[in-house]
């Protein structure tokens, strides 16, 4: 591997690459894409939730992204349905002929003491956070391990390495995403996937941030950088473990939070 | 958008332990992205030829000859890159010594002077490193150090101890480092590798013990350390603008598992 590296910004050129982002809705979501078809890859982006403004907005994304990259149908999905996302994926796989990247990055929020969580809320949001991250990655490692080269990217959140307060099942969701990442980086790894994780801390669109404006928001005075951050900080991070470059990176979450983490 | 983050233009980096392997990668890809460059560490000839090589790629660059375990040396080190390029933006502290000498050895008879010295030029050379850089950063209001630490210090090392506690440290002061720097726009990270081969094998032997050692990787190889070149670009660039204490482990997917080396968890099925 040692000749024809690319060791420079060129290494973050992905031209050629086929990507899909499942939850292309959410802030991050969105940002990734765009970022990744800025780079060169033929992107093609879903909803994640039955929402229609979900809909709506991959729709409009997927038009954004035809301006300069090939045109790709984006995909109404409910990613919490297994059958669903398997049929997508092959489709995609059918459209693109082939699948090198996959994004997921799912975002349905509740806040809600936890006493007061029903049975319904709670599976709600295991099954949106978790279980289509899940059914995303089984479907496109099939693609991936086949081809014997991939790249998998989920978007967890600092809130699945800290607990929150009034959030206990998307908490308990996003941490589930960040260890089923570990997992299948190992059992994907001699095939030449990597899977890892991008954790978002405060973003300025974060639900139960409140105002954005830290004389405000008292919230805001625990972040160090004393601001959220926004979607298109973390979508630049999403290129690098996109990249030939980060083949020694897997099973990791690297957090893109402003310093938060490191508060007492 | 996204891309224009990832660039370096004009700006000025310090990399320490730039002679060889990890330094001199990062170097040569921190060059690319359009930094010029000043090499540190002991050796005077490897260092020159980093800065030949950054110079062919037409920047800049400058050989300084410094042992991070003196902290007046490193004084020096940054007060030559302001003489010669007038600023600091960014200050790689690579330089460390992680040779297996505790391999063997009982607890017992690891001496004073083995212990010190990993400590010296592991963690007190990068803190010797940030507070030179961060008197001038602080000034500019503009800054990105990063540090090197080692997955060695995230599990047991036994080949050298004191090296894996060293870095330990490194992890730790780059947090504190980030919440203290914060407030004066100066990021603090670190990058963490696992087993990763300085340069190429010169010869079979090393090319087999490579690939013998990488089968326990999940991604069944040992990294290389072009590899750490495009992070350092990113961690060194506006793409990162709200990563801060943060450290990236690049290590193959081993301290994501190691419950079971890979291969050998069958598949069971439910009851």
């Amino acid at each position: 591997m040692w000749e024809n590296v690319k060791l420079g910004p060129e290494a973050f050129d992905l031209s050629g690459k086929r990507a899909l982002v499942v939850g292309a809705a959410s802030s991050v979501g969105r940002a990734i894409a765009l970022a990744l078809s800025e780079v060169g890859a033929d992107v093609t982006v879903t909803s994640a939730t039955p929402k229609a403004s979900e809909a709506l907005a991959v729709k409009r994304l997927a038009r954004q992204i035809a301006i300069t990259g090939p045109r790709r149908e984006p995909q109404a999905l409910d990613a919490s349905l297994a059958t669903a996302v398997q049929v997508m994926v092959r489709q995609v796989v059918k459209d693109m002929g082939g699948l090198d990247i996959l994004v997921t990055a799912p975002d349905l929020f509740l806040g809600k003491a936890a006493e007061k969580t029903s049975d319904l809320e709670w599976s709600r949001i295991i099954n949106a956070n978790l279980s289509s991250v899940f059914y995303a990655c089984r479907a496109a490692g099939r693609e991936m391990v086949k081809q014997g080269w991939g790249r998998i990217i989920n978007v967890a959140s600092a809130m699945g390495e800290r607990g929150l307060a009034n959030s206990a099942a998307y908490c308990a969701a996003k941490a589930g995403v960040m260890n089923l990442t570990r997992a299948l980086a190992q059992e994907w790894g001699p095939h030449g996937v990597t899977v890892n994780c991008i954790a978002p801390g405060w973003l300025e669109d974060s639900p139960g941030l409140g105002d954005p404006d830290p004389q405000a928001n008292r919230l805001i005075r625990f972040i160090p950088m004393r601001r959220p951050g926004n979607a298109d900080e973390v979508a630049p991070l999403a290129l690098w473990l996109a990249s030939e470059a980060s083949g020694y990176v897997s099973g990791q979450t690297l957090f893109v939070d402003g310093g938060l983490l490191c508060h007492l | 958008m996204y891309r224009e983050k990832l660039e370096l233009k004009d700006r000025v980096a310090i990399v320490t332990g730039a002679g060889r392997g990890l330094g001199r990668q990062m170097a040569l890809a921190l060059a690319m992205a359009g930094t010029d460059i000043v090499a540190a560490a002991r050796s005077q000839d490897q260092i020159e030829g980093t800065a030949r090589e950054v110079e062919a790629l037409g920047r800049r660059a400058l050989a300084v000859r410094t042992d991070v375990r003196d902290s007046a040396a490193v004084d020096k080190l940054i007060e030559s890159c302001l003489q010669e390029f007038g600023r600091l933006d960014i200050m790689l502290s690579n330089a460390g010594i992680g040779d297996a000498i505790t391999q063997g050895k009982e607890l017992w008879d690891v001496s004073d002077d083995e212990w010190h010295d990993a400590l010296e030029v592991n963690l007190s050379g990068t803190f010797y490193c940030a507070r030179a850089a961060a008197r001038h950063m602080v000034q500019q209001r503009r800054g990105v150090i990063i540090n090197v630490g080692s997955g060695t210090a995230l599990r047991g090392y036994t080949a050298n101890f004191a090296y894996a506690a060293a870095k330990a440290g490194v992890i730790a002061l780059t947090k504190s480092l980030a919440v203290l720097l914060v407030r004066h726009n100066v990021r603090v990270n670190c990058i963490i590798p696992g087993f990763v081969v300085q340069s190429p094998p010169a010869d079979p032997q090393a090319v087999d013990f490579i690939r013998e050692r990488g089968r326990y990787m999940p991604v069944q190889r040992l990294g290389e350390a072009w590899e750490l070149g495009p992070l350092a670009i990113f961690l060194a660039s506006d793409a990162s603008s709200y990563v801060t204490g943060q450290g990236f482990i690049i290590d193959g997917g081993g301290l994501a598992g190691g419950y079971a080396p890979v291969g050998f968890t069958p598949e069971v099925r439910m009851a």
